[in-house]
């Protein structure tokens, strides 16, 4: 190729490979990678097939009932079909669940709208997410306009876990903001006095921090204090989000060049602007990729709540498939659970991606 | 049990230090506290024990363990709408009923010294038996666990199941490979594929499984019993006169079962006591209420929802169960088991 554009002295038009003749150069140009090539193939075509005939060709769906199960050889997702209420809305009384649904997609809403650009301002923000709340809390808790109450011990499922999760991130972003600034903080006192809780809270195991707060704490505050379990849980969670979150964030400002906090200092910024205009978006910036796998981990983690007796999706789960019926299907529900962290973890780290993209397109 | 057993004793030691001074502030009059709340306060689970407690399609609790908070509750108030089932995980059920969370523990435990002395708990008498057992595949004809010497057993790893029948082997001198899993259902369900002789679990837990292997009428569990765990209701250290409460709505279901009445026939019986007993037992003659605190017919409400203690066991793990357990020690004496209730006079 690059004999014929020395003779003719001309440089040659770029050449894309046709995608056979690319798949031929890359994967199949000597007998040796061709042969590995086919045995990956076929391991994956198995893989795949078998993959296929136990979920869909010999799954047993939703009719049947678990007698059919026992004798199929594929997945029964009459366990699903059967029992997917209690895995989205746990103990949650039967004929209230369709508020428990609304709330969840109300949670939903507030997150997506808040995840627009449109909604980043100090005032939106806050608005869309104590309106998101209201509704929520209204719905799950009821006890007015004939809804009957439904305490906080009775919710559960997909409900339960969104709402644990995002009020740990929502609660916990402005305090890990305030401890990374108290961090850097020019006083000794107050610098050192932070670093000490953040890394005493970061060395303790989150399942103790979440059975502190639900069992220990009513021993130690005078009653009216206490408030419900699942409250006290959730402000030790997000505690222990924001500390970690703390050092993100700090992180990020680390690594922004120090003339850039002299610059807004030589344009005569105070301390708050400096901070809110100059370091923090950049902090942010830079820490984009960590917050989105810190976020992530919350998610996963929320899961942990069941340690001190709440029913979030997958501890539903496991109710779902432990009994006398449906023992044998702990496979599904696994699955079926799985699919729903799937989803929402995904798009999580899909909307990491693209705000990446969006904030790369502002920096050019 | 098994991760569940390290992280609650990891926990507990914590809390350890701090439960013994709380434990008597929260103890007193539970049955007035109770009344006066309107709801007893009692344990379901952070998931399903079958046959004790199991939550159904519809989001309810069923199981033995919550059909005696439900009589607990019925005793007090007459209906279990009052009864709030909490769901507490094994780790917490301890450190909740110190805090006052809960008034009353009925969650497949066991009743033990540590517990008894150590954790400011006092038990009530035991309303089921539990035995470690073994489940082994009818076509190997093993008639005990001498039959499966040279093979192997399933079971799952860190628990106290292992240790008892790594014990029971050496103690015996069998020759037979133990098998360990992270859970029961893995344990299980190499025991399912033929990877062991035999699966040891408690023989609840065997019943169980055994409900929804494929072929049920495949698998037989041994009569050998390796260990016998008393499961009682936990309460405050403190209270006898909730704890004689508690121990009484066990005792008139057996009683209720001596004498034949179930919730079926028992407005007849009371209609016509055919003994001094059973008048007193269904409030026709006074005396089984003011004795606790309670009105007369609380014992007659309580066997007319829940039923004697036969109708209980075979509900939920005997033979009008899944589980289909045998009742084998679980009876009363008459029938062949070890309980006898306290006399009613």
């Amino acid at each position: 190729m690059s004999n014929v554009a020395i003779v003719s002295g001309e440089i040659p038009p770029p050449r894309h490979d046709t995608f056979l003749a690319a798949v031929r150069k890359g994967y199949f140009a000597t007998p040796g990678a061709a042969a590995v090539t086919s045995v990956c193939l076929a391991l994956i075509a198995l893989a795949v097939w078998t993959v296929f005939r136990w979920a869909v060709l010999d799954a047993v769906w939703s009719s049947g009932g678990p007698d059919m199960c026992q004798q199929a050889t594929g997945a029964c997702w009459a366990v699903i079909a059967a029992r997917w209420r209690l895995i989205f809305f746990g103990l949650y009384p039967y004929d209230e669940q369709w508020r428990s649904a609304l709330a969840c997609a109300a949670i939903l809403a507030t997150v997506v709208v808040s995840c627009f650009p449109f909604s980043w301002s100090a005032k939106r923000l806050p608005l869309v997410w104590i309106a998101g709340y209201g509704v929520f809390y209204g719905l799950m808790r009821g006890g007015f306009l004939g809804l009957p109450t439904v305490l906080e011990t009775q919710w559960g499922g997909l409900s339960l876990t969104l709402f644990v999760f995002s009020t740990v991130v929502v609660t916990g972003m402005p305090i890990a903001v305030c401890l990374a600034l108290l961090r850097r903080s020019r006083l000794p006192v107050i610098a050192r006095t932070v670093a000490v809780l953040i890394d005493g809270i970061r060395s303790l195991p989150l399942v103790a921090i979440l059975f502190t707060a639900a069992i220990i704490i009513p021993y130690a505050l005078p009653h009216f204090l206490v408030g419900d379990k699942l409250y006290r849980v959730i402000a030790g969670f997000s505690l222990f989000f924001a500390v970690y979150q703390a050092e993100i964030i700090r992180g990020g400002m680390q690594a922004l060049p120090a003339g850039q906090e002299e610059a807004a200092h030589a344009l005569g910024l105070n301390y708050w602007q400096t901070m809110s205009r100059i370091v923090l978006p950049q902090a942010f910036r830079h820490a984009l990729p960590p917050t989105i796998n810190q976020v992530v981990i919350t998610f996963m983690e929320t899961s942990l709540i069941v340690i001190i007796g709440f029913f979030e999706v997958m501890a539903s789960g496991n109710a779902a498939f432990s009994t006398a019926e449906w023992s044998a299907t702990y496979v599904e529900v696994y699955v079926f659970v799985a699919a729903i962290y799937f989803a929402f973890t995904f798009t999580l780290s899909r909307y990491g991606a693209y705000l990446e993209r969006r904030l790369n397109v502002a920096r050019h | 049990m098994n991760v569940k057993a390290l992280t609650t004793a990891a926990l507990l030691a914590g809390t350890a230090a701090i439960v013994p001074m709380a434990a008597y502030a929260a103890a007193g009059d539970t049955l007035k506290t109770v009344q006066a709340r309107g709801e007893l306060n009692c344990t379901s689970g952070d998931g399903n024990f079958q046959g004790f407690f199991e939550i159904d399609d519809k989001g309810k609790w069923h199981g033995i363990d919550i059909d005696y908070c439900r009589a607990v509750g019925i005793a007090i108030f007459g209906s279990d709408e009052k009864v709030k089932l909490i769901p507490i995980s094994w780790a917490q059920r301890f450190p909740s009923l110190q805090s006052g969370d809960l008034d009353l523990v009925i969650k497949a435990t066991g009743w033990t010294m540590s517990r008894d002395t150590e954790l400011g708990v006092q038990f009530s008498t035991p309303y089921f038996l539990g035995a470690t057992q073994f489940m082994v595949h009818k076509e190997l004809n093993a008639g005990s666990v001498k039959d499966l010497d040279g093979g192997t057993i399933c079971t799952a790893g860190g628990t106290s199941t292992e240790r008892l029948i790594a014990d029971y082997i050496k103690a015996n001198d069998y020759d037979i490979k133990l098998v360990s899993f992270e859970k029961n259902t893995e344990a299980s369900a190499a025991y399912f594929a033929n990877r062991c002789d035999s699966f040891a679990e408690w023989g609840p837990v065997l019943a169980a499984r055994r409900a929804s292997a494929p072929n049920p009428d495949e698998h037989a569990i041994l009569p050998d019993v390796l260990a016998m765990e008393p499961e009682a209701a936990a309460m405050r250290q403190g209270d006898d006169a909730w704890v004689d409460l508690v121990n009484w709505v066990i005792a008139v279901g057996r009683i209720a079962e001596e004498n034949g009445i179930t919730s079926k026939n028992i407005d007849e019986q009371k209609a016509n006591p055919k003994s001094a007993t059973v008048a007193k037992l269904l409030g026709v003659t006074p005396g089984i209420g003011n004795r606790l605190g309670l009105s007369d017919d609380w014992a007659y409400n309580v066997i007319k929802v829940i039923g004697n203690a036969e109708e209980i066991y075979d509900r939920n793990v005997g033979k009008d169960s899944p589980y289909k357990l045998e009742r084998g020690m679980n009876a009363p004496w008459q029938k062949g088991g070890v309980f006898v209730p306290p006399i009613l006079d």
